[in-house]
């Protein structure tokens, strides 16, 4: 083992200075009892900063397309292309980031475009396509997507369950569409709430103490 | 169907993913160093048999709502050659994984461990019923003689250890007696002691806890010291009646800085020396181990900052193991921590035994069931306050960063002693000597022993080490035969071992 003297204290490892005072050592080296771990640098952090400067762009482009106006004469090709730029890049940033969680990045993703597609419309003077179709058949697509995925991913029930639970629940949603008068026609509104209301039924039977437990889990205060 | 177990995080856990950052991972690592090359597949096979026994142990990290909870998974651990710095992140938001890990290079065995999970001694358990397993298997011959717990380990206060002399070590006894405790996911010792049925609970544990004379009559002989000693400094500066987490508002806190490493690993240096030198030099000093070496420490800050300049307070945070005043075999956080600070006089006079018996004075009396359960029953009250129950987690981890952030800006150091390691044998002869080390915000050393083998492990999130120079050297100035095992950390020490 090697020696400092100035530090009156013996060196492990095949240091050539000593690594408190950097002076030479002396004596024999011995093996070090600790791995060198080259430099290693996180992007973790310049992707979270970019991740954050990209939403927040987005939301400002939300922001000030309601500024712009909202008659359809006032929403040229440019401001569809830009709106449409915003969302495909959301529901990317989004998709990736719930990729290992895809219950749950479903429901996020369908509440998400639910929401960019009633504002789209509204933007565009309201013609009602958001309520009507939109909504309606992609509510109807989270449900038998899910469905899907149960069946064919080994998935974790309990976690599983709540989100399934929660996207049926959206899936009846479109009932007060029909009710309230808002479609113009009835026909997509109306599939999605049976779909709904069959899995509700389904889930009823079979998952809801899972529900339950994964809600307690959840809310516990 | 499968549905999981899970419990809440108890009350000391949360401030740790609050406070985590990527250079401070709230990570801490108990190493063994054994008498030959580890064999990574009886590693394996040892795992695979402590794992059956420590349910805590499969638990993942989930998000609630409101809290963060820990749950029961089907996950294993793989034992690995150590490839990453010490103390290196373990858990990243969202994602389920194992809460420790097991590594191991060329003699050494490590256990790492995200704080939320356990605390030093609930890692010591696992660490002593792992080293056991292997010794067991690495070594065939010796597997005769088995006692299946460790023996009675010290605590997180060496003060209060078995090596002192003054010690109210009560359950060294208690824990030997038992039977092996269970380490099951269920256990939260906080919440068993000081939330419900508070009032009877916490009374009868407290009876228990105060009832040993030897406790009381330890109390009172150091107290009766203490003032017999003329030792005004502490026992003027910090009466026992006092708010101890309240540093005094007038004293300005010295705080250590340095320039911090290239990728934001932390630096370690460890110092391996004799207990009984160690030992022999604190009771000559009249302090216990722990109030010595923290004595130690600051007064090498002290020289190594070049005389503090107008900052002339130093405080340091010393965690201290709850279970030897309430009993609990809880393998999850139970600690508490006491605060400690010492002004240094302008002229630098003081010798750092008088400072280490300043410190203990002022130390021993927040050491005791009486002051400490008001201190944690005070936390869980304002855990468990219903305004602060339903605000949102995320906006609860934003106010403990932020509290935490601010208690920080009080401490210029922090230091942990987890006393000394009884190992049963197979174990106990074949290791070496045993190491314990934590990531770090500020300066800190995590002080452990094993047989005659006591070793103290720097860690800072900095490169310079003047301290540790100062220490090694005041060390070996006492007397005391220290070697230094340092990682490399800065581009140019990695350089220098380059293939």
């Amino acid at each position: 083992m090697r020696r400092c003297t100035e530090c009156a204290v013996r060196i492990e490892g095949n240091w050539s200075r000593c690594p408190l005072c950097g002076s030479h050592l002396v004596g024999h080296p011995s093996p070090d009892p600790l791995p060198s771990v080259p430099l290693r640098f996180s992007r973790r952090r310049l992707l979270r900063i970019l991740t954050v400067i990209s939403l927040v762009l987005v939301a400002l482009s939300f922001v000030v397309q309601l500024w712009l106006g909202h008659r359809p004469s006032e929403f040229g090709a440019v401001r569809s292309v830009w709106l449409g730029v915003c969302t495909m890049w959301l529901v990317a940033l989004m998709a990736l980031r719930g990729r290992r969680d895809l219950a749950r990045s479903t429901l996020t993703l369908l509440v998400l475009a639910a929401l960019v597609c009633t504002y789209w419309d509204y933007l565009t003077g309201w013609h009602r396509w958001s309520l009507t179709f939109a909504v309606p058949i992609m509510c109807g697509c989270a449900i038998i997507a899910l469905v899907i995925l149960e069946h064919v991913m080994r998935l974790e029930v309990g976690e599983h369950a709540l989100y399934s639970a929660l996207t049926v629940l959206l899936g009846i949603v479109p009932i007060l569409f029909l009710l309230l008068g808002w479609v113009t026609t009835p026909v997509p509104s109306a599939i999605c709430v049976v779909l709904a209301l069959l899995s509700l039924a389904l889930l009823q039977l079979e998952r809801a103490a899972d529900v339950r437990d994964e809600l307690a889990k959840k809310l516990h205060v | 169907m499968t549905r999981r177990t899970w419990v809440r995080l108890d009350n000391a856990s949360n401030i740790f993913l609050a406070a985590r950052t990527e250079s401070d991972t709230k990570v801490f690592r108990l190493s063994a160093e054994m008498d030959a090359e580890v064999d990574p597949g009886m590693l394996q096979e040892a795992l695979d048999a402590v794992f059956a026994r420590y349910p805590l142990y499969r638990a993942v990290l989930r998000r609630g709502v409101f809290w963060y909870y820990l749950q029961d998974s089907d996950l294993r651990p793989v034992v690995e050659p150590e490839r990453r710095p010490t103390c290196a992140a373990i858990y990243q938001d969202g994602r389920r994984t194992l809460l420790f890990r097991v590594i191991h290079h060329r003699r050494r065995i490590s256990l790492e461990v995200f704080h939320a999970l356990s605390d030093g001694t609930g890692a010591m358990w696992f660490l002593s019923d792992l080293l056991v397993e292997y010794a067991r298997r690495r070594y065939p011959a010796g597997a005769t003689d088995e006692s299946g717990r460790p023996g009675e380990q010290g605590d997180p206060s060496a003060s209060l250890a078995a090596d002192d002399a003054a010690s109210p070590d009560t359950p060294d006894a208690a824990a030997e007696g038992a039977a092996p405790p269970s380490h099951a996911l269920e256990t939260d010792s906080f919440a068993h002691y000081f939330r419900r049925r508070r009032p009877t609970a916490f009374q009868e544990a407290f009876a228990e806890a105060a009832a040993p004379a030897a406790l009381t009559l330890a109390e009172k002989a150091v107290r009766a010291e203490a003032s017999a000693d003329g030792d005004t400094a502490g026992a003027s500066r910090t009466p026992s009646d006092a708010d101890p987490d309240r540093p005094s508002r007038r004293a300005r806190i010295h705080r250590v800085r340095g320039t911090r490493t290239p990728d934001g690993r932390t630096r370690a240096v460890e110092l391996t020396m004799p207990a009984s030198q160690l030992l022999a030099a604190s009771k000559a000093s009249g302090a216990s181990p722990t109030m010595y070496l923290t004595a130690l420490f600051m007064d090498a800050v002290r020289e190594s900052s070049g005389g503090l300049g107008g900052a002339r307070t130093m405080s340091a945070s010393v965690p201290v193991n709850l279970r030897q005043f309430f009993p609990s075999t809880s393998a999850r956080n139970f600690f508490a921590t006491i605060r400690v600070e010492h002004a240094f006089s302008p002229d630098g006079a003081e010798a750092p035994e008088e400072v280490a018996r300043a410190l203990e004075a002022e130390f021993r009396p927040q050491a005791s069931a009486a002051a400490l359960a008001p201190k944690v029953a005070r936390f869980i009250r304002v855990e468990r306050s219903p305004l602060l129950r339903i605000v949102p987690r995320p906006l609860k981890d934003l106010i403990l960063g932020w509290l935490n952030a601010a208690s920080n800006r009080k401490l210029s150091l922090a230091v942990s002693n987890l006393g000394r390691l009884r190992l049963p044998e197979p174990a106990a002869s074949h290791v070496r000597r045993v190491l314990f080390q934590v990531s770090a915000a500020r300066p800190q050393f995590c002080a452990i022993s094993h047989g005659d083998q006591m070793t103290v492990t720097f860690t800072s999130p900095f490169t310079q080490t003047g301290h540790v120079r100062a220490f090694a050297r005041s060390l070996s100035a006492r007397g005391i035969d220290v070697s230094v095992t340092a990682a490399r950390v800065t581009e140019a020490e990695l350089e220098e071992v380059a293939p």
